[in-house]
This record gives C-alpha cells, sequence and structure tokens, in this order.
C-alpha cells in the first residue's frame, strides 16, 4: 500500500491512537490505588509529624491509627458539622468565606493528652505551601508544626521543611489577653509586642512571610473553636 | 554483539559527541533539576528509558510510518512513554516524583529526543537504535550528574543528601555557598564544563 | 490587579528561560542575530499565548478528576488527568503546524531564516512548560490562563532579544578560545539571570 496515501496515513493514525489509548489507559488503572496510596501516606505521616512523631513508607499507617483517635469537621463558629475529615482539602476551602468554611481537626491523643491538629494551606514565593499544627488541650499552646511546599528555592525557602524552623513553634502561644494573634515569622533577633514569634528561615524572606500568613489566615476561623477548649 | 561500528554508536555520545554539551540538545529540562544529585539521578534514569525505547519502537516502525505526520507519530510515542514513566514514578518513588514535578513531563520536548528519532532511528535498525538510546542516555546523565554534585557540594555541603563537609568546617567558619543552588549557577556551571571539554578537544572550538 | 501581577510575574521573576530553564535549545541556537531572535521569540509568545487558553479549558472541561460533570453526573469520578501530556502536546503540534503555515505565506524571508526552528516550536520547553506550570498552578480562570501565558511568551522574547544584543556586541570580543561561542553564552546567561533574580519578591 502507498505509504503517502491519504487512506493509509488516517488508517495508520486511528491505530496508533487506539493502540497509545489503550496502553495508557491500562497502565494508568492499574498503578492508581497504589498512587492514591501514596498520597494518603504522605499525608497520614505530616500528621504524625506535627505531633512530633516520626514515621515511614511502611508504618506510618499503623501508627497513625494509634495516636489518632478521633477527627471531625467544625464551622467558624466552632460547633461540630457533618464531613470527614481526612477527605476535606484545605485547598479548597482557604478561598470560600470563613463563615461557610469546612475546618478539619484531628485530635491525637500523646500520653494521655488530647492534641488538636489542624492544617494549614497558603502560598509561598513559587507555589503552594502547607501543613499541620499541633495545638494542646488548653487550645492556645503550640505542641508541634510540619510544613512543606511544591517548589521553593531548594536550601532557601525549601528550609521551612525542616525541623530546626518547625520545632521553633513548641510552646508559643496563639492567644494573647484572649485574643487570637496567631504566631509571627519574623526575621531573627526581631520582636514585636503582644505577640509570639519565631525566626524566618535565612534567605527565605518571601517563603517565611507566606508561612507567617499562612498561620493567621488559616488559623483565624478555628479562632471560637479554640477558646471552646479552655 | 557489538561491533566497532556499534561501539562507536554507543561511546560516541558519552565525551566526542555529547548530546549536551557538544549538540547543544536537551539542556531545557536539565539544568533545572540540578540543585540535588538525587532528583537529578531519577531524571537521568527516566530520560536515558525514555530515550532507548522511544528509539527502539520509532526503528521498528520506521518502515510503516506515513511520512506527511511522522513529527506527531513521535511526539505521539514520546508523550505515551513519558506518561508511563511519570505514572511508574507517582506509585513507585512518590518523594521523587514530587521534587520533579513538572519536570518529568518535559522529557517530551527534550530536544534530545526528538534529534535521536529523526536523526538516528528513523534510519537505523532497533539494535544500533538502542544502543544510540542509551549512549545518549548517559551521556546527558554524565553532565547532569557532573553539574548536580558541585551544586549540591558547595550549595549544601552534602552529596546525596549526606553530608560531606565536616562539622569542624563550619565552626571554623566556613559557610555553603547559597549561590549555587540558585537556578543561574547551573548555566554557569555548564559553561565551566563546556570550556574545560574544548580545552581537551580543540577541534570543536568556534 | 491581579492580572497585572501576573503579567508582570511572569515575564520579570518566573522568567521561563532565567528562572527554569525552559526553551533553551532554540535560545541558544537562534540567538546568533538580533532580527531572527525577534522572530522566533514572537512565534513562541504567539503559540504560548493560543495554546494556554486553549489547554485550560481541556484541563478543566475534560481532563481534571470530576471535570466532566458538566456533561453528566455520572461522569463525576472520570480522572482524566493521566492523558493530560499527550493532550497538550497535540495542542501545540496543531498550533505550530498554523504558525508555520501563516509565517510562509506572509513572510518568506523570516520562514527561510528561522529554517528548522520553526517546526521545533513545537518541542520547545517553553510552549509545554507554560502549560505544565499553569496546570499546577491551578488558575481560577481562563483569563489567568491567558495572561499567564502571554506574559511568559513576553519574557522569553526579551531573554532571547537580550543575549542576542549580547552576543552581536561580544563577536569580536577577546575571549579565550574554547570558550568562545557556546561557553560564554552559556555563562552570560548565567549572569543574565542573576541579574534578573533582583525582580524576586515583586508584588503590585
Amino acid at each position: 500500500m502507498n505509504r503517502n496515501s491519504n487512506t493509509y496515513t488516517v488508517i495508520f493514525a486511528a491505530v496508533m491512537v487506539i493502540v497509545v489509548a489503550a496502553v495508557l489507559a491500562f497502565t494508568a488503572l492499574s498503578l492508581r490505588p497504589i498512587q492514591a496510596k501514596n498520597v494518603e501516606i504522605e499525608k497520614k505521616s505530616q500528621i504524625l509529624r506535627s505531633i512530633n512523631i516520626s514515621s515511614s513508607q511502611k508504618d506510618a499507617e499503623g501508627l497513625y491509627d494509634k495516636y489518632i483517635v478521633e477527627s471531625f469537621v467544625v464551622n467558624a463558629t466552632g460547633e461540630k458539622v457533618q464531613g470527614n475529615a481526612f477527605t476535606i482539602e484545605p485547598k479548597n476551602e482557604i478561598s470560600k468565606p470563613e463563615a461557610s468554611r469546612e475546618l478539619p481537626v484531628f485530635v491525637a491523643d500523646v500520653d494521655g493528652s488530647k492534641k488538636y491538629i489542624l492544617p494549614m494551606y497558603g502560598a509561598g514565593l513559587w507555589g503552594p505551601i502547607w501543613g499541620y499544627i499541633a495545638v494542646d488541650e488548653n487550645g492556645d499552646t503550640v505542641y508541634g508544626a510540619v510544613f512543606d511546599h511544591q517548589g521553593e528555592t531548594a536550601g532557601l525557602g525549601a528550609e521551612i521543611t525542616k525541623a530546626k524552623f518547625a520545632d521553633q513553634f513548641q510552646g508559643k502561644n496563639l492567644f494573647h489577653d484572649g485574643q487570637f494573634v496567631s504566631v509571627a515569622v519574623l526575621k531573627s533577633g526581631q520582636k514585636v509586642a503582644g505577640q509570639d514569634a519565631v525566626d524566618a528561615v535565612s534567605g527565605g524572606t518571601i517563603t517565611s512571610e507566606g508561612v507567617s500568613n499562612m498561620l493567621f489566615d488559616c488559623l483565624k476561623p478555628y479562632q471560637n473553636f479554640l477558646k471552646s477548649l479552655k | 554483539m557489538l561491533s566497532e561500528k556499534n561501539k562507536e554508536i554507543f561511546l560516541g555520545p558519552i565525551s566526542k559527541n555529547n548530546p549536551v554539551i557538544v549538540q547543544v540538545l536537551g539542556i531545557c529540562s536539565a539544568l533545572a533539576v540540578t540543585a540535588q544529585m538525587m532528583p537529578a539521578l531519577v531524571m537521568s534514569l527516566s530520560l536515558t528509558a525514555v530515550l532507548a525505547f522511544a528509539n527502539v519502537i520509532i526503528s521498528l516502525m520506521r518502515n510503516i510510518i506515513p511520512n506527511r505526520i511522522r513529527i506527531i507519530v513521535q511526539l505521539v510515542v514520546v508523550a505515551a512513554l513519558v506518561i508511563i514513566v511519570d505514572q511508574v514514578l507517582k506509585a513507585f518513588a512518590f518523594e521523587v516524583s514530587k521534587q520533579l514535578s513538572v519536570f518529568v513531563g518535559l522529557i517530551i520536548t527534550n530536544c534530545i529526543l526528538m534529534g535521536r528519532l529523526e536523526a538516528f532511528a528513523l534510519g537505523n535498525k532497533p539494535w544500533p537504535s538502542f544502543l544510540d538510546g542509551i549512549g545518549n542516555g548517559i551521556g546527558y546523565s554524565v553532565i547532569l550528574l557532573i553539574i548536580a554534585f558541585f551544586r549540591e557540594f558547595f550549595g549544601s555541603g552534602t552529596v546525596f543528601g549526606i553530608q560531606v563537609i565536616p562539622d569542624a568546617f563550619y565552626e571554623w567558619g566556613y559557610a555553603n555557598n547559597g549561590l549555587f543552588i540558585l537556578p543561574p549557577m547551573a548555566l554557569i556551571v555548564a559553561g565551566c564544563i563546556i570550556w574545560i571539554h574544548r580545552i581537551k578537544n580543540p577541534d570543536m572550538q568556534e | 490587579m491581579e492580572y497585572l501581577n501576573l503579567f508582570v510575574k511572569s515575564i520579570f521573576i518566573d522568567n521561563m528561560v532565567f528562572a527554569y530553564f525552559l526553551g533553551m535549545c532554540s535560545y541558544l541556537a537562534v540567538s546568533k542575530n538580533v532580527k531572527t531572535a525577534f522572530g522566533l521569540g514572537l512565534a513562541v509568545t504567539f503559540v504560548l499565548t493560543v495554546t494556554l487558553p486553549v489547554n485550560y479549558l481541556l484541563e478543566t472541561k475534560i481532563l481534571r478528576a470530576g471535570a466532566l460533570t458538566w456533561l453528566s453526573e455520572d461522569f463525576a469520578n472520570v480522572d482524566l488527568s493521566f492523558l493530560s501530556f499527550i493532550m497538550f502536546i497535540a495542542v501545540i503540534a496543531a498550533m505550530v503546524q498554523i504558525v508555520e503555515m501563516v509565517v510562509e505565506k506572509f513572510t518568506p524571508a523570516l520562514y527561510a531564516s528561522l529554517g528548522i526552528f520553526l517546526p521545533l516550536i513545537a518541542v520547545n520547553c517553553a510552549i509545554l512548560g507554560g502549560s505544565l506550570f499553569m496546570q499546577q498552578r491551578d488558575f481560577g480562570n481562563i483569563g489567568l490562563a491567558s495572561i499567564y501565558g502571554f506574559g511568559s511568551g513576553i519574557g522569553w522574547l526579551l531573554a532571547i532579544i537580550g543575549i542576542a544584543a549580547i552576543r552581536e556586541k561580544i563577536s569580536y570580543s577577546d575571549i579565550p578560545k574554547p570558550l568562545k561561542g557556546l561557553g560564554i553564552t552559556f555563562i552570560i546567561t548565567g549572569l543574565m539571570g542573576i541579574a534578573f533574580m533582583s525582580f524576586l519578591g515583586i508584588k503590585l
């Protein structure tokens, strides 16, 4: 058959499209469960890191089941509402007005005392940043925090994922004189009155600012819930 | 198995005819993933795999591809292979696939691929095409890893994430050079590699 | 305001060449004189501006998980995102074909000087990169996606004209022989990238 004829070209293209589509659909479908599992395990392991428990790909699920005793959804007035905390994407909630947001809460039991873990989502320099913050039973003191990012500059902004940065949050207070003020991220040495602060990562000014804004914006809707814990 | 000619096909691209620094192909995605060794290594492996298989597939089909749509056919084959690689990485090397993000997808437009398919696979048998793919893949990998080594070593004091500069150095006042982590430094390191390569191969000087 | 911010950001801060090294192949090969560089830059800008909105619609209306719900509620669980690479590249290849025909018809001189690099725009990483970044950054509407495409194109155009002008100037400079040509071009691009980094963090 003539290789340059129209019929040949069309038949060739059609056959190729079918073959390629079949191969790709097969690969995607057969690998999807493993990929979904990876995403889930990663989320669980990050939640665990916010209460200072490191886990590996293998034991994350077991540890999660052991420590996270409860999870629920609250609204901006602090009341519990219907919903599955694990499947809510903070990314989608952040664009809604505060009053209609669904706010997931994960409750961990660490040596008999309860920690409340709240997810956060915000913008860094190049792309999104997100994290989890664990708050003590009094709804005020930070027990631990963990941050992650998509594409911050390696070695500069990306340092927010390191324990050195995240561990600074431990023991800081979110409230001052009954007012929600969040925790500020400032250049090392600086202080602001009436607010607890941690040191920014050096060379990652904009990422640090992003963390600071994310803490305030994402925790503010929780303030009624946190107050109700006291 | 490896005749004189095949040996040349295989070894040529590693130094003398290196795809990156001699033919100036495939620099696009190469430099963005070289801030650390690990992503650079995975990127190299992915590209080598895609290149070798794409070469073989196109070479097998070289007598039945209609000439008019050959570019599209090549793109589709490459894109399909890249999607498979991307899916496999997401399933079995999740951490690394997060670091590589869009750059896995950009393998599709890596000029090495189109260059080799067009220049070699369309006119040669599958076995030499396979060797050509592996050879060019290795040539690409070598450059990538050299750049990544320098950037990670000077920028973070680590190699493959393991600290190699002892703590004592830092106590004496040594500091990591943050400039090496920033993207422009990759270009400057690549420029220096070309410089050295051309001192050794004077016939390539312009 | 959001549009202007994104526009400026995509030209100067997230510059395709200096921040992500995208489109380097043609950037290095076609930057020997300003005129050709300008022509190629325009073509790239055009293709980027056209493909991004098209790919945005593809992504949000067809490929993304749950994107097909506008057809029928039954499709809420369909996730075709694994096809995105192949769909994007197909759209780009088709657009490039159109640009090629237009350029050949109306400016044969430019067509001749761009030579092989015109069809190769299809595999210019900057263009596929634009679509992939669009997918990753999840723009809110089609306007933002178009502005991003246009801005990225202008950024690329700026970079290639800049390097072409510098290369014209340095062609008589006394550069060590092995460094001449390709080597020095790399290093200059690096230095330009460092200069562009001073725009970091600008917000409008």
